[in-house]
């Protein structure tokens, strides 16, 4: 199962943890937005492309901005998506 | 360049109180206890002497080194900058440490406000360019309150007249949407520029026990630091435990801030690749 770690301010609750889907990196991040709407001002542009800025961990390896496209999210992997500015 | 500080030398504990963390998780603010986790358990720092920017460096500074040098920042030579508009963060073109809002809001107005738009990288090619290097984590929270705990440069008492954050522009802020609500109606008369205000402008009512201005709020500061936790077994947010080994610490929170976030002792952490924004800049030290 792909899990999705999000930044515990990102919900009220502080809720880091959602299920996920395998696939391209972008149409993961996408599918994310689209069943947890609240964060899709979060995580795509106006044109609904993942935004470059935040950085993403696919378990322990970070991604970098040009090898988004061509990235691959596994059947088990826990995809970690990292603010530029980390806490505070 | 900017007058300095001379800090002497000292062991103080660094980071967070658990009292803190009690008063934070009962104070009228949004974010979770497990936020502020990593600036826990406090730990035994040894401080040689050095001394620190009493100011974080201006534009009209960083101007200078870029007339000396030609230097071009990360967010000149890829074309865009980050700022925070009415929709949340966004990658603007031609935003940088000139015209910090985009194209047209170029000003010597903002001459003595500090720089921003400025990444790690081009943080470190200033410093190295006036001889300085930047402060430690360890140092930069030293400079902020001395060997005693405060929770703010000045004390324990929080004053909002001593310190550029989001509370000065707008009132009492207690939630994220208030907040939003302030930028909002901010961004649609001006558009998405910082806030930030000369530096100094609180001194001394705003200074640390050194003398050192602006260190609570007006921007973020980075540090030489390596982002690491305090204590490897201290439970915090997932995504800021992967940021470890990866970002560079910065302090001092900016004037986006809510008054808990420009704490001494809180902690940030911001990707050193290159990534700037219209609340970040910095301040140099130097050895004793």
């Amino acid at each position: 199962m792909v899990r999705i770690v999000v930044p515990a301010v990102w919900t009220p609750q502080g809720r880091t943890d959602f299920e996920g889907t395998a696939g391209p990196l972008d149409e993961v991040i996408r599918d994310f937005a689209a069943r947890h709407p609240q964060f899709a001002r979060r995580l795509l542009d106006a044109d609904g492309t993942p935004l470059r800025y935040l950085n993403i961990c696919l378990d322990d390896d970070m991604i970098p901005r040009h090898q988004r496209v061509g990235a691959t999210v596994g059947p088990d992997t826990v995809v970690t998506i990292i603010s530029p500015m980390a806490g505070g | 360049m900017g007058e300095m500080r001379r800090i002497p030398g000292g062991v103080f504990r660094q980071g967070t109180a658990p009292w803190v963390l009690d008063w934070l998780e009962a104070a009228d603010q949004p974010l979770p206890r497990l936020w502020f986790a990593d600036e826990t358990p406090q730990v035994t720092t040894v401080v040689a002497p050095f001394r620190i920017d009493r100011f974080p460096v201006t534009v009209g500074e960083y101007a200078r080194f870029v007339r000396d040098t030609g230097y071009r920042t990360d967010a000149e030579r890829r074309g865009f900058g980050l700022v925070y508009t009415e929709q949340g963060w966004a990658e603007r073109a031609g935003v940088t440490w000139r015209a910090p809002g985009g194209p047209g809001t170029e000003s010597r107005d903002f001459d003595d406000h500090p720089v921003v738009h400025v990444s790690w990288n081009d943080a470190n090619e200033f410093a190295a360019w006036c001889g300085r290097r930047l402060p430690t984590e360890a140092e930069w929270e030293f400079a902020a309150r001395g060997p005693d705990f405060r929770v703010w440069p000045w004390g324990d008492e929080w004053d909002v007249e001593a310190a550029n954050t989001a509370e000065l522009h707008a009132g009492p802020l207690t939630s994220l949407p208030a907040w939003q609500q302030w930028w909002r109606a901010e961004c649609g008369r001006h558009g998405p520029v910082p806030r930030t205000s000369p530096v100094g402008s609180f001194s001394e009512r705003g200074d640390s026990p050194f003398g050192c201005a602006d260190m609570a709020g007006n921007v973020y500061e980075w540090t030489a630091t390596v982002s690491r936790l305090y204590d490897d077994t201290v439970r915090c947010d997932p995504t800021v435990r992967m940021a470890m080994g990866r970002y560079r610490v910065i302090r001092g929170g900016s004037w986006m801030n809510f008054r808990y976030q420009v704490r001494c002792s809180e902690r940030m952490h911001g990707d050193p690749q290159g990534w700037s924004s219209f609340a970040h800049g910095f301040r140099c030290a130097a050895d004793a």
